[in-house]
């Protein structure tokens, strides 16, 4: 039993490089420098990068919006108690996008370097500029999500769907007058 | 929903109601429970949605009658909605040569709607219900139908946002309608 083992043990470590040497040379036979160059992942064991999850446009839209929430709520804190709760929506989408996904946590704030436009704090916009720009911002974030839920496999569609309509509903309210 | 764009004056708010019975004929929930012989998921499921569409252009009548104004104006906006997404759905029944379910003559409302907070209450949650059919039929459908079943969830959570408003409710919006 032991020595069994030892046996294979030691066929792997002799055959091994061997083995995987003449993979290699067979992958480059013919093909040049690119089939060498793509050999060389048969020697490192790193996992090739995994196509990015198609959530993660919309997970990133998400931490957006709560950073947008979050400046709107500390420029100005009387419309707190209108804001605040949108926000947490986008929390707890962020947080069941997350999950859907399965992966560890992009920090918050770093999707921001692509897509939206940049905040354009302006010359402190009163109360309903500001509402105007985050209804503007959740109409742009529900056509997104609507995309992705149409486009999603049918387990991720109840999700997405419900974050088309709360992004929607956010865009609605906000346009409320008090 | 124009009606129900603005926020109306406050009016007294109950407590959310907890009920989940609301206007559904003999059969209840289960997306796939509907007994339609030889049907697909989607069948199910748009049955389920048809079903739900009827409750609710039923519903709207008791609703519509205790409310005055532009609410009275909303409730006959989202009752021609309901009507709208019904025949549609009947279309679509008879385009695929299956026999659409018929309405029932009578549902059971969940409360009786004795004056305009019941009204409210009643109509907060026949969007939700709709909402929750049509968002269940979202995993069972896709191309054109899915889109339309997300547009039906959208609006149903609209004018749910709005009759929450309408009846004092703060925040109008939840975090994940067609759910609730």
């Amino acid at each position: 039993m032991f020595g069994v083992a030892r046996v294979v043990f030691t066929m792997a470590v002799r055959y091994g490089p061997r083995l995987t040497r003449r993979a290699v040379l067979a992958a480059a036979g013919g093909v040049g420098v690119a089939g060498v160059l793509s050999g060389c992942s048969l020697f490192t064991p790193e996992e090739p990068a995994l196509p990015p999850d198609p959530l993660e446009p919309l997970l990133a839209s998400a931490h957006q919006l709560i950073a947008r929430y979050q400046e709107a709520i500390s420029a100005h804190p009387d419309l707190a108690p209108r804001l605040q709760p949108i926000q947490q929506a986008h929390e707890a989408h962020a947080e069941a996008l997350q999950e859907l996904i399965g992966r560890s946590p992009s920090p918050p704030g770093t999707g921001e370097a692509g897509s939206p436009p940049a905040p354009s704090p302006a010359a402190h916009p009163d109360d309903a500029a500001v509402l105007a720009s985050l209804a503007e911002l959740e109409r742009a974030a529900a056509h997104q999500a609507r995309l992705a839920c149409l486009a999603a496999p049918a387990e991720r569609t109840g999700l997405l769907g419900s974050i088309t309509a709360a992004r929607a509903t956010h865009a609605e309210v906000l346009t409320w007058s008090d | 929903m124009v009606g129900l764009t603005k926020p109306v004056k406050p009016t007294p708010t109950e407590s959310p109601a907890t009920g989940r019975a609301l206007t559904e004929p003999a059969q209840t929930e289960a997306p796939t429970g509907s007994p339609d012989p030889g049907s697909t998921a989607a069948t199910a499921a748009l049955t389920e949605a048809l079903a739900a569409e009827y409750a609710a252009i039923f519903a709207y009548g008791p609703i519509g009658v205790k409310l005055d104004d532009e609410l009275a104006e909303a409730a006959r906006e989202a009752e021609a909605a309901h009507r709208a997404r019904r025949d549609a759905l009947i279309l679509a029944f008879a385009a695929d040569g299956v026999d659409p379910p018929a309405a029932e003559a009578s549902y059971a409302l969940p409360f009786e709607v004795t004056g305009a907070a019941d009204a409210l209450r009643l109509a907060v949650l026949v969007e939700e219900r709709v909402a929750a059919v049509w968002r269940a039929a979202l995993a069972a459908s896709d191309g054109t139908t899915r889109a339309e079943a997300l547009d039906a969830l959208v609006d149903a959570a609209l004018r749910a946002a709005g009759w929450r408003a309408a009846a004092g409710a703060a925040p109008a919006t939840v975090p994940f309608p067609g759910t609730v």
